[in-house]
Order: structure tokens, then sequence, then C-alpha cells
């Protein structure tokens, strides 16, 4: 592990754990009321959407240009 | 330990820096980082990221038991965070979460998460930072969390509470804008939201409290990798959806210009056969609102510039950039009577709008109805905007509306009694003026209009 070169701030570091337990909850919830929404047929399908999910893509079908430089 | 003088960005990191020689991007790593290098390197790592776009590629040119020098594409026009429009920022921000996540799973972590990491290059956010990923330690924090916030979620919910000025503000704080000051900004309110209570407020509570606490610095702050996947998938979620609350006017914009579509099309003609003659690879448009102007370029242009002061113009643009998936399209915020300065340490760190456009050396720049602005809201006398344009444009395609044309009676208006003070606007002046630095190649009035376009050629210094 290199030292960092910046300071992280160490109440940064303690909060994390905190921060990471809202966000287990706001997921949590997120979701439920996601499957909800779909068991009721509310859930709207955004095309015009310009942003990918979190995920690194496995297959390559998608970066056929990627050769064209 | 920089035998070979590094780039006036690069002297953070000690892993390595980066230098350019003979035009080409390298970077040195330096013997601290090659078990990293090597396990990103070996397992793949670098690859998959290469193949997604979503790092910019490198190659191994020389390695030796004191350094490994890489070669890295080279990037045409690096734009600053500050020259981005919202849902740009957005993508920049996404593409730091997405890349923290895939270290994750695969045992790294990225050891900081500066805006500066990212750059557009071919329709995309792509991270240039190669050096930046290092070894996950299992249970630990992610030590560029706090930097993230700064860097890019604190702006971004600033922006979306205050408008897209907010993220200019990096340009001022180079180095993230402080939580303290992100809590301070925030309307009360956003406490009752979860996420932003512990992202900003939280955060700043805790900083304050820990800022002097010296004596505690070998406490050891736990987090399962479970736990920071929630907070990177939470802030994944919520920048995603994100959105300004200022009404956007996309989509109308030429509803509101004076001319009518005959004119328009007359105007892109001209346009067209002018730059028939150049065949341009490269260009800027100065002024350049959604992009509609150079989508009608008949060229194959690999890189085109095209800068607004308008954060929704050049917002609109990006989204027809990546629903039509062009890769040639760069869009990005400018303000000619206030273009990005340099700054950072010795004032070179992140090199100013101007140099980086001279070194772009655009084939041609596109100066459509920005002429009357430059000089009637700004004062700016034509020589200086002239003086302006010839620092890095070869050719130059500018539009004059004359006095008689309705945004400049407009603006002329605005003036009240200094008016008069304004009768130097007019075609020959201007004409004068300009052939000072550039030679006339052609003249043509647009007709039913009070415009004429000119096609100029900068006279050698």
């Amino acid at each position: 592990m290199i030292l960092l070169y910046f300071d992280p701030g160490l109440g940064a570091m303690i909060v994390q754990a905190i921060i990471a337990a809202v966000a287990g909850v706001v997921l949590f919830s997120k979701n439920l009321m996601y499957k909800i929404k779909l068991f009721l047929g509310l859930v709207k399908k955004d095309d015009k959407d310009v942003f990918d999910d979190i995920d690194v893509k496995d297959s390559d079908i998608d970066n056929k240009n990627t050769s064209e430089q | 330990m920089n035998n070979k003088s590094a780039h006036s960005s690069s002297f953070r990191d000690p892993s390595g820096y980066v230098f350019i020689e003979n035009n080409e991007v390298k970077r040195v790593v330096n013997p601290i980082y090659f078990n990293q290098y090597n396990a990103l390197s070996e397992s793949g790592f670098f690859n998959k990221l290469f193949k997604n776009e979503l790092l910019i590629p490198h190659e191994e040119i020389s390695k030796t038991e004191d350094k490994v020098i890489i070669k890295a594409e080279k990037i045409p026009f690096v734009t600053y965070p500050y020259e981005w429009s919202f849902n740009m920022y957005k993508e920049a921000a996404l593409l730091t979460l997405k890349l923290q996540k895939y270290s994750l799973e695969n045992g790294f972590s990225l050891k900081d998460a500066s805006a500066f990491n990212v750059t557009f290059n071919k329709g995309k956010a792509i991270f240039i930072d190669t050096l930046s990923f290092d070894f996950y330690n299992e249970d630990s924090p992610w030590r560029a969390y706090k930097q993230f916030i700064t860097h890019f979620f604190g702006p971004l919910v600033l922006a979306h509470f205050h408008g897209a000025d907010q993220l200019k503000l990096l340009s001022s704080f180079i180095d993230g804008i402080s939580v303290k000051m992100i809590s301070s900004m925030l309307p009360t309110r956003t406490k009752l939201n979860p996420l932003l209570y512990s992202n900003i407020h939280l955060l700043a509570k805790l900083e304050d409290k820990h800022n002097e606490d010296y004596k505690n610095e070998s406490k050891v702050a736990k987090l399962s990798k479970k736990g920071q996947l929630n907070i990177i998938e939470s802030l994944y979620n919520y920048i995603k959806k994100l959105e300004l609350k200022e009404k956007s006017e996309w989509g109308n914009y030429y509803d509101k210009t004076n001319y009518s579509d005959n004119a328009f099309d007359e105007k892109s003609t001209i346009i067209n056969n002018w730059v028939k003659d150049i065949a341009p690879k490269t260009l800027i448009d100065v002024g350049g609102n959604d992009g509609t102007f150079v989508r009608k370029l008949d060229a194959a242009i690999d890189t085109a510039l095209v800068g607004d002061i308008d954060n929704n113009a050049v917002d609109f643009n990006y989204k027809t950039m990546k629903q039509s998936q062009e890769r040639f399209m760069l869009p990005f915020l400018l303000d000619v009577l206030n273009p990005a300065p340099s700054i950072g340490l010795n004032n070179e760190e992140r090199d100013a709008f101007i140099n980086r456009v001279k070194a772009f050396a655009p084939d041609v720049t596109l100066a459509l109805a920005v002429i009357h602005h430059i000089s009637l809201s700004g004062n700016v006398p034509f020589a200086r905007s002239a003086e302006f344009f010839a620092k890095f444009s070869k050719y130059l395609i500018i539009e004059f509306p004359k006095r008689n044309d309705s945004w400049v009676q407009r603006l002329l208006n605005n003036k009240a009694e200094f008016k008069n003070h304004f009768e130097h606007y007019n075609l020959s002046n201007f004409e004068n003026t300009y052939a000072e630095f550039f030679e006339v190649l052609e003249t043509k009035a647009i007709s039913n209009s009070e415009r004429v376009m000119f096609f100029l050629k900068r006279k050698k210094c």
C-alpha cells in the first residue's frame, strides 16, 4: 500500500462505516419499492437515458468501435 | 528522481510521472509501484478497461529495474471539470464510481478520486490517471472517499440546488470544495435526506471533530467490502438520477434566432462551400450552441471542439452526441470573455484554454453569431477580438450581423445613452480591422438578413 500523498481525512475514514449502513438501508428500501412498483406495473422504461449502469460489461460486443482509431 | 522532465501537472503521485517526448505522452512508473503495475497488467485488468474505453490505453515501451516507461494514447484536447456541462460532470463522476466498483471486485482500489483524473475523448468520459489503482486491503475504508465527495458529489449536489455555475467552483478550489463549505451551502432540508445527511452533513461534522485530533491517528477504521460497495452503489444511483432544478430551454434555441429557415440553410451552404476547400480534420466553434452547425458540415472531422457559454446548450449538445454515439464531437463550456485560466502550482498545473487551443491548432475556427456579443456585450474592440482569433485559427469563418440586425439593435438599445459610443460597430470598420490580422478570402451576405459571412486566412506574423 503506497502511502497517500493527500490527507484522506480521519473523520472521513471513520464515518464511512455509518454511511455504509445508511446506504445499505437506502439501497434495500429503494430495491423494495422498485419491486413493488414492478409488481403493480408502475415502472416506466426510460430509453433516453444516456448513462450505463454501474457494472463494467463482460462481453466485447459493445466495443466494436475500439479498433477504429 | 525526475530525470526526464515531468509534465507540469504530474508531481503529486510518487508512483510515477507523465512527460511529453516528441509530442507523445509517456509515463514513468517508479519501482515503488512495480507490484501494482505488474498485477494490473498481468491480470488483464488494464486490458478490460481499455476494451471498454474506460481507461486511456497505453503500451509498455521499456522496462528496466529502476523504471518502466509506458506510452499513452494522446488526447487531442483535454477539457477540465470547470469546462464540463452538468451531465458531462455526472458522467465523469459515474465513471469514477464504476471504476472503483470494478477495482474492488478485482482486488484493487482507487487511491485518489480527483476530477482531474477524468477527461472527455471520442464522445465519452475517460480515466487518464493510469497509476491511480492500488491493491485493496481487506476491510479498509475507501481512502479516496472524501476526495470523491469534494471533487464530484458535492459540486453536483450544489449544482442541483443552485445551478450549473457551481461546477466552476473547482477552478478556484483545485483540490475540491471543502465538505464544510458544501454542507453550509446546502438547504437545511437536505438534512432530512439520509443520503445527503450521511455523505455531506455528517461527514462535515466528523471531519471537523477529528480535524485537530492528532493523537488518535493510529486508530484503525474498518469497513467491510460489502459496506463500501453499498456506499458506491448508493452514490451511483443518486448521481445518475440527479437533475438540474433550473428549467432547461433545450430544443428551442433556433426558434429564438431572427432569421428564416432559408437563411439558416443558406448560411450552412456558404460554410460548407468554404470548408470543402480546406478539408479540415479539426475545428473549433467558439459559439457553437448545441452543435447544430457543426453537424451540418460536410467534412470528415476527427475532433470538433464546440464551445458555448451556456450550460444548457452544451448539455444539449452532449446529450445529442451521446444519443447518436458521435465520436468526433467534444462539447465544452467556453466564455470567450473569460476562458479557463492557468491554475495550480506555478500557475501551470492546469493549462489555460488559450494555450491548449493553440497546441490543438484547429484547421478552421467557426465564430457564428458571436462577434456582436463579444463587441457589444463585452465592449471588446475589433482589434482585440481579431487578435484573439488570430492566436489559434489558421482559417476563420466569422459571421457579422450588421447594425440593423434585430439582435444588434437590442444590444445597442441596452447601451441607452451610450449608444453613440458604439458607432464603430459597422461592416467596413470590422472588415478593415480584421484585414490587419487576416487575409479576406471571400465575403458573402446572407440574403434576406442583415448578416454577412467572412472567410479569412491568418496572415503570417
